[in-house]
């Protein structure tokens, strides 16, 4: 990107947008994580132990680590899945043209602006072995999809899809093909070029998105709740544990699970930033 | 033994792009396609490469049909104008690539590499990225790691184009020069018809999805086959009835043989050396340019208004005009 002008003047509107801005970001975002942090580590009342132990003390109660596992499982599979499908996909929308190429492009999009719990709810449409179209002939053969960690990875994927190919398609589009072109007139097959040429010039976006699906993944909640039988041990994740522990009046446990989910997204934000400044090198 | 296109159709939805191409290219030479932008030489040399495939017709490459074959079984070596280098690899990297996609051991894809860095004058550069190089190391860069695999033809696609006019005239000079070493079949693209002139062996008019003419420079240049490829080839003007270079009009000051035309001096430019008049010569619509030396054109006492008489040089190149291209 290039460096833009950057006013340097100090005038009180300056002051005045900055306090403006500060403030809207501490009441919308600072303040409740704070507070989260302090009910995580200093829990007001009903004799919760406080500190730095009771907080791994909390978190290493089975329930939760199923659900931190059962989450990161599902995470690490939909990124997979995300990746190779979003590299694929961002491949067939740059580089061809075909029938039909402008509808995908917008279908791609569409996990972005459709409520997740409507994705859910699609999935049970779908797969459900009761109603869903394909749901009693994939129980035929002994696969269900809703109620089990596929399906949880279905929801997921299907959510955070489109941050992979948002990075990577104006990448592609903006190293052209005369690289590739190159490539294939020195001999390159369509797999070397992919490996050799493309794939080390699209890295970093698709770094960056597999950093975004990853964190998105995490936190992953309407769909999910939708999909899972969501009791403790059988397909309850770490944002639906929160939900589940904070109704029943367990809120320190809620909170523990909170702030690790919180401190998995301020590391994936660390990456981005340092991905960020690798890119402008 | 050479490149020969049979018959060859391209087109882009109605826009005809290429209109049955026939033309044979000699093995070991510099050919030039010469032609305005968009007239379609791009496109031919595209498709001889196999980036882009032909509506119809056929592409031979040393005896072998290459038509259906994909570019990287066709052992062309292909240059473009923006360099596609590999950003993210070493110019050594570069001009390897060909060589390891090739699987050569490791020991000759070094030899050779230093080899052809030599050739191009990059071997103090080879361990740094292509982002350090100029434009016209870049391209040199892009041209060895064409020549790295030992192509049967290499194609250039407007190779200077992106280049300031310094770094072009070098680069084609040295080009030149290059061919006389290496000796590789090479068919280069160029809008520039002095570059043409001055590297090509050969030269191929190309306009509007046709070949105007094939022919040595000399050729094209002293016997165009007609009004586009004299145009295109140098500045033309019209006297009486004929259309010819402006250079080739002897200019006097007296009445002297016959077959002169009278005319007065209309416009004096001055540019560097030279000096371009515009005459109004009596009973033509449109003034004749003439071009003279500065020294000639003072020695004459040359000034707007003075009467002077026109007449082609013994032996220069004119071709009648037509009424369709008197306009």
């Amino acid at each position: 990107m290039a460096e833009t002008s950057i006013r340097s003047r100090k005038g009180p509107v300056t002051y005045l947008l900055r306090i403006f801005v500060i403030t809207y970001l501490a009441v919308l975002v600072i303040w409740p994580l704070w507070e989260v942090g302090q009910q995580t580590f200093f829990p007001p009342d009903r004799g919760a132990g406080g500190g730095f132990g009771a907080f791994v003390e909390r978190l290493s109660d089975p329930s939760v680590s199923y659900a931190f596992n059962l989450t990161a499982t599902v995470a690490f599979w939909s990124v997979v899945i995300n990746t190779v499908f979003g590299v694929g996909i961002s491949l067939l929308i740059v580089r061809y043209r075909f029938p039909g190429r402008r509808i995908l492009s917008v279908l791609v999009d569409l996990p972005m602006s459709v409520s997740p719990v409507v994705v859910g709810l699609a999935l049970v449409l779908a797969y459900s072995t009761g109603q869903g179209w394909f749901g009693s002939a994939l129980a035929s053969v002994g696969f269900y999809i809703i109620g089990t960690t596929p399906g949880l990875i279905m929801a997921t994927a299907f959510v955070s899809l489109p941050l992979v190919i948002r990075e990577v398609v104006p990448v592609l589009e903006e190293i052209g093909t005369d690289a590739e072109l190159a490539a294939s007139s020195l001999g390159a097959t369509g797999w070397q070029t992919f490996r050799r040429i493309t794939l080390p010039s699209i890295k970093w976006a698709v770094v960056y998105g597999v950093v975004l699906s990853m964190a998105r993944s995490l936190g992953e909640f309407g769909a999910v709740k939708i999909v899972s039988p969501g009791a403790e041990f059988r397909g309850e994740t770490a944002t639906l544990l929160i939900q589940n522990r904070y109704t029943n009046y367990q809120e320190p446990t809620a909170y523990a699970a909170a702030f690790v989910l919180v401190l998995a997204s301020v590391l994936a934000l660390v990456v981005v930033s340092l991905i960020r400044k690798e890119d402008h090198v | 033994m050479n490149i020969l296109i049979a018959g060859v159709n391209k087109s882009y939805g109605d826009f005809v792009a290429l209109d049955n191409i026939n033309v044979s290219l000699p093995t070991g030479q510099l050919t030039a396609l010469l032609g305005p932008s968009g007239g379609g030489k791009s496109t031919l040399l595209r498709i001889i490469a196999g980036l882009e495939s032909a509506d119809s017709g056929s592409v031979e490459i040393e005896g072998i049909d290459a038509t259906k074959l994909p570019p990287q079984k066709r052992n062309v070596g292909f240059v473009f104008q923006h360099y596609a280098v590999f950003k993210h690899m070493t110019v050594a990297k570069n001009v390897a690539f060909g060589l390891e996609i090739r699987k050569r051991p490791k020991a000759e894809v070094k030899t050779k590499v230093a080899e052809l860095l030599e050739l191009v004058h990059l071997s103090q550069f080879a361990h740094r990225l292509p982002s350090q190089l100029s434009g016209g190391q870049r391209q040199r860069l892009a041209l060895a790691r064409a020549l790295a695999v030992e192509p049967n033809v290499l194609l250039l696609d407007e190779p200077f184009g992106a280049l300031d006019a310094k770094v072009r005239k070098e680069l084609r000079d040295w080009l030149r020069r290059l061919h006389d070493e290496v000796h590789v079949t090479t068919v280069f693209v160029t809008h520039d018809q002095e570059e043409a002139l001055e590297v090509a062996d050969e030269i191929v008019v190309i306009n509007e999805g046709r070949i105007e003419q094939v022919g040595t420079p000399d050729q094209l240049y002293d016997e165009p086959a007609n009004d586009f490829v004299m145009g295109f080839l140098g500045e033309v003007t019209r006297l009486g009835p004929f259309r010819l270079r402006p250079h080739d009009i002897e200019l006097s000051t007296t009445p002297g043989a016959p077959g002169v035309l009278s005319g007065v001096i209309e416009r004096s430019l001055r540019v560097g050396f030279e000096v371009r008049l515009a005459v109004d010569v009596e009973g033509q619509g449109e003034p004749a340019l003439v071009v003279l030396s500065r020294t000639h054109a003072r020695a004459l006492d040359l000034e707007v208004g003075t009467r002077v008489w026109l007449r082609p040089t013994a032996g220069a190149t004119s071709v009648p005009v037509l009424e369709v291209a008197s306009a």
